[in-house]
This record gives structure tokens, sequence and C-alpha cells, in this order.
């Protein structure tokens, strides 16, 4: 490929696409303010996250905000009660998602299609409101609570430029171990199961205790973005898991186009784009986007990062095409 | 305690208006109409425009509004509804709940944000013995009764009802015979989205108007579908009031527990007996 176009761009192609990420959201900084994109790169952990679990492994939630909920308050009574130190109450956070996902993964993943989108989205109700109503005790109910967590050698939770640099810093890390995932065996494992959950175990895999897992690590980094959102506002209170967000992160991961790692980035950060900016332009803004997804819907099924892919596939073929010809003429 | 029974059913009752359409939608199409609780909310609009135009008479203003759902629902069916047939879920959740975007911003649009009270229209009471009933609220309970025999009869007495049975059964068989399934259907839908205006219209004055309150009350009627059985009339007329009275039991020791308890028992009710979609 880098035939003739000089040493850089072999150069830039050994480079993980972690680099290019970064590099797009750093570029992004100058467009929109730093806080802004730090919020768009927690959102895009999430959806991240929410496409392990829809895109690759073909099961709908309607509840994943349950585990960024779980994450954010984890995180945050951790911090309040326990220890200040802000890594530790990620860690927390993480754990507390992580365990969540354990706890209802065996009673969620056998179930399906609309019986799973709904069953989490029960279960988001259930913790939506244990969180407002019986735990007000220690959670405040609908006022939340404040974090105070303690700067940390150079790491200052309450800066900014530090912020940004742990959300980019976590970012790449889960697209890194996420790309390493989907690529492993038990990616491809997972895949056959959304395509025919019958003929995986009829070879002989447990797919129970896969998807299982599956749920978990979804869980986990849901947890992750939860924390790290906390974390940024140094706040949470029970609209970080109200059940309506959901839809919020179905729409992301299907803007961008579902079961693409690349596509959750861009869908959430089309998504974000979308819901902080469209309201300033287009004053019915709903309506727009209601408009906008019966488009994706009915035309434009395979979302933003889709039609990118179809495009490069496109060139690339016609390129095929082009080069025996070129080679005879010469 | 007879108040909360009397709450539990004229909830019941409201319940079972909004998801028998939901249930019948799902059993006939196979689609899950997630703007089915729109047509609840514009029933409820068109009910406050007609009551100011009619000077504040609930009755005919009632039947107008049940009347101007129907054009509405049959424009849905007819532009997005049909053409989801066979879709997976994520597609028709997207696809539906757009129009709900769509339709809640429009009524946004012509009516405002700002919440309309609208308060009880008969506002008399029945004394029996030493207790006290609004009225209002057997009415409900009384109307969802006789839908539900209404239902029943149109279901076992009429070709129409006959037919849409035999297709939640057997499409393929019914449409083998030479019927023309998908008119039937479109019916149905129809139907669905008036019976939600109806439920709509009961529920608005014993409950607070406000363009989001089709949301709210979508996930109550998941509950009730998924309890009763998809696309199972009866089982949702049982389920509607088995959960309107956990609601209003709930309601009366923990107020702020009603809601969630549907919830747990229709995460119960999945994990026991999942639906197979």
């Amino acid at each position: 490929m880098s035939r003739g176009r000089g040493p850089w761009v072999a150069t830039l192609a050994l480079l993980p696409p972690e680099a290019a990420i970064g590099a797009a959201f750093l570029l992004l900084i100058p467009l929109i303010s730093l806080h802004r994109v730090t919020d768009f790169m927690i959102f895009c952990i999430f959806v991240l996250s929410f496409d392990l679990l829809y895109g690759y492994m073909g099961r709908l939630s309607f509840g994943h905000l349950l585990f960024l909920g779980t994450g954010a308050y984890s995180a945050g009574l951790f911090i309040k009660y326990a220890s200040p130190n802000p890594l530790l109450g990620v860690l927390a956070g993480i754990l507390g998602a992580g365990l969540l996902g354990v706890l209802l993964g065996p009673a969620a993943v056998r179930a399906t299609g609309a019986c799973f989108a709904l069953m989490n989205l029960a279960f988001n109700h259930i913790g939506f409101f244990l969180v407002l109503s019986p735990l007000r005790a220690v959670t405040n109910g609908e006022d939340g609570f404040g974090i105070r967590a303690r700067a940390l050698w150079l790491f200052d939770p309450a800066g900014k430029t530090s912020m940004f640099l742990l959300v980019l810093g976590s970012l790449l890390l889960v697209f890194y171990l996420l790309r390493r995932l989907t690529a492993s065996p038990f990616g491809i494992l997972i895949r056959s199961i959304k395509e025919d959950e019958t003929r995986v175990r009829f070879l002989g895999y447990n797919t129970h205790l896969f998807k299982w897992l599956t749920y978990v690590i979804a869980g986990t980094l849901a947890g992750l973005a939860g924390t790290l959102g906390a974390l940024n506002y140094s706040f949470v209170n029970p609209n970080v898991m109200d059940v309506q967000g959901n839809v919020g992160v179905v729409f992301a991961c299907l803007i961008g186009g579902a079961g693409s790692l690349y596509g959750a980035l861009a869908g959430g950060v089309a998504y974000m784009l979308i819901s902080n900016f469209l309201a300033i332009y287009i004053q019915r803004w709903e309506i727009f986007l209601g408009l906008s997804l019966l488009v994706i819907v009915f035309r434009f099924r395979r979302g933003l990062w889709g039609s990118v892919q179809s495009t490069l596939e496109y060139a690339r073929r016609f390129e095929e095409v082009r080069r025996p010809v070129a080679g005879e003429g010469a | 305690m007879i108040y909360t029974l009397l709450y539990g059913l004229s909830m019941g009752a409201i319940l079972y208006f909004i998801s028998v359409g939901l249930s019948l939608t799902f059993g006939t199409m196979r689609v899950i109409n997630f703007a089915h609780t729109l047509t609840y909310t514009i029933g409820v609009y068109m009910l406050i425009t007609f009551m100011a135009a009619l000077q504040g008479s609930f009755l005919p203003a009632a039947v107008l509004a049940i009347l101007a759902v129907i054009p509405v629902s049959y424009l849905m069916e007819r532009f997005i509804i049909r053409r989801l047939y066979g879709e997976s879920l994520d597609y028709t959740f997207i696809a539906t709940f757009a129009i709900t975007l769509i339709g809640v911003d429009t009524i946004k649009w012509i009516w405002g944000v700002n919440p309309y009270p609208l308060s009880d229209p008969l506002g008399s009471y029945l004394r029996v013995l030493d207790f006290t009933f609004p009225i209002y609220r057997i009415i409900i309970f009384l109307v969802a009764i006789a839908l539900f025999v209404a239902l029943e009869l149109f279901f076992k007495k009429t070709i129409v009802g006959k037919i849409v049975v035999a297709a939640l059964e057997d499409k393929d068989g019914v449409k083998c015979l030479g019927v023309k399934v998908d008119k039937y259907f479109s019916l149905m839908f129809i139907l669905g989205s008036a019976l939600a205006g109806l439920g709509g219209v009961l529920y608005a004055p014993i409950s607070a108007v406000h363009p989001y309150m089709g949301l709210s009350v979508l996930l109550l009627a998941f509950a009730v579908v998924i309890v009763g059985g998809m696309g199972n009339p009866r089982g949702t007329f049982l389920s509607a009031f088995g959960l309107g009275m956990v609601m209003s039991i709930t309601a009366r020791y923990w107020s702020q527990g009603a809601e969630t308890m549907v919830f747990i028992v229709m995460a119960i009710v999945l994990m026991f007996r999942p639906i197979d979609i």
C-alpha cells in the first residue's frame, strides 16, 4: 500500500489505531471545549461497552445505564465514606458494576430479544428506585451528593486537564482491550452466539458462561464510564441512571453502526454533537432527530461507520480493477 | 382498605385500555410498538382542546378526542408500522421511538410544555354506609368491564374478530385462505390506538397532563403485556387488574414503591417464563 508514497505513510500505518483516535479527540478540543470533549469520551466508553453487548453479542439492552449508575454510585460512595483517593474510587466503581453484572447475569442472559431488553429495563427501573428512595440514607435521594476526591500527586480530579488525560487514557485502554477481545477466539464466539446460539452450543461450548462473561465485561466497562462521569462532575444523582436515558445509547450505537468499535466511537461523538448542539440551532430538534432516525432505519442501516466502510471497500475495488489495466498500458 | 381496592380496580382498568392495543399489535404483527402510548397522549390533548371548544362538557369532548386519534394512528400504521413487519427488534424500536419523538415534539409545538390541570369531570361521590367513593373511578372500572365483554364478543362472534384470532394463531394459514390479513391487522392497530386514546381520556382527569405522560405509562403497559402474555387479550385483562391491585396495595403501604413493584413482578415473570421473539 505504501509503495511510492514515502516512508512516513508506512510509519503511520504501523501506528496502532489508538493513536489516530487519541489524535482525533485532541483535534476536537479546539472545536469544542475541553470539558465537552471529556464528556464525549466518557459517553464513547459507555457506547463501546453497549456495543460489545448489542453489536457483538446481539443482545439489545434497555437498561444498560444501570451499570453506569452503579459505577458512579459505588465510586462516589467509596470516595465519600472510605477513602478520597480517586484511583481507588475508580477501582471501586468498576468492581461495583462488575459485581452487579455477576449477580444479574445468570438471570438476564438466559433471555433473548425483547425479553432481554425488557428484563434489563426492569432491573434498571428497580436500581433507579433503590438509590432514589430506600437507600436514601446513604445516597441522599434525588438530590445526590458531591464527590470530593483528593488530588493524587500530579493527578487532580478537580482539574480539567488531568481529568481529560485520565478519560482519554481510559478510552484508549478500553478501545485497545475491546479491539483485542473482539478479534480473539472469544470475540468470534460471541459473534457466533449472535448469529446462531444453538449451533454454538451444538459445537460443545457452554454459551451461557460466555454470555454471562460478556455481560459482566460490558457492565464493568459501563461502570468505568459512570465512575469517570461522576469524577468529572464531582457529583452524582439518580438521573445518571434514569431509565429513559437508555434511548441515547441505543441511538448512538445505531447511528454509528452496531457491531464495530469504530462505529461505536463515531456514533458516540455524533450523538453527543447532536444532543449538545442541535438544540441550539434547531428549535424543534426532537422532530429533526425523529425524522433522521426514520431515515436511518429505512435507508441507512449500516450507520456512519458502515457507510465509511462501504466507501473504502468501493475505492479499494476500484483500484484493484484499475491496476492491471494500468500495468498493461505500461 | 376498600379505597385501595377501588384505586386498584380503576388503575387496572386504565392499564387494560392502554395495554390491550399493545398486546394485539404484538400478537398480530409481531411489532413491538414503542409509539403506542403516543396516541394516549394525543387523545388527552385532543380532549383538552375539544373541552375548551365545547365549554367544558366532558362526554362529547371525550368521544371526539377518541375519534380524532383514529386518523393519526392510521397514518402511523400506513407509513411506518407496515414497513416494520418481520424486522428485528432494534429497528422496530428505533422507528417507533422516532415516531414518539416526532409526536411528543409536535405536541410541545402545538400545546406547549406546561402541564394542564384537568379536574374530575363528575366531582360527585357515592356514599355507601360510611364510605364515600368517587363515582368517576367506579365508572372507569365499569367501562373496562364493558370493553372486555365487547372485545370477547368481537373476537368470538364477528367475522373480523375470528379472522384476527385465527391470524394470532397462524398468520400464514389465514393468508392461504385468501384473506388479506394486513388489512385486518391495520384495523386492529387502529382499534388498539383508539383504546389507548380512551385510556388517556379517562385517566387524564385523575392524573397530570404533560407531553411526556405517555412514556411513563408505556413502561407500565409493557409490564402488563409481558405478565399477561403477548397477543393474549384475556391474559392482558387479568394482568392489568392484577398489576393495578399490586400498584394500589404497594402504594397504600409505601407510596414511592408502587411502580417499581410492577417491574419487580415483571422481572420475576420474565425469569420464570421467558417470552421468545
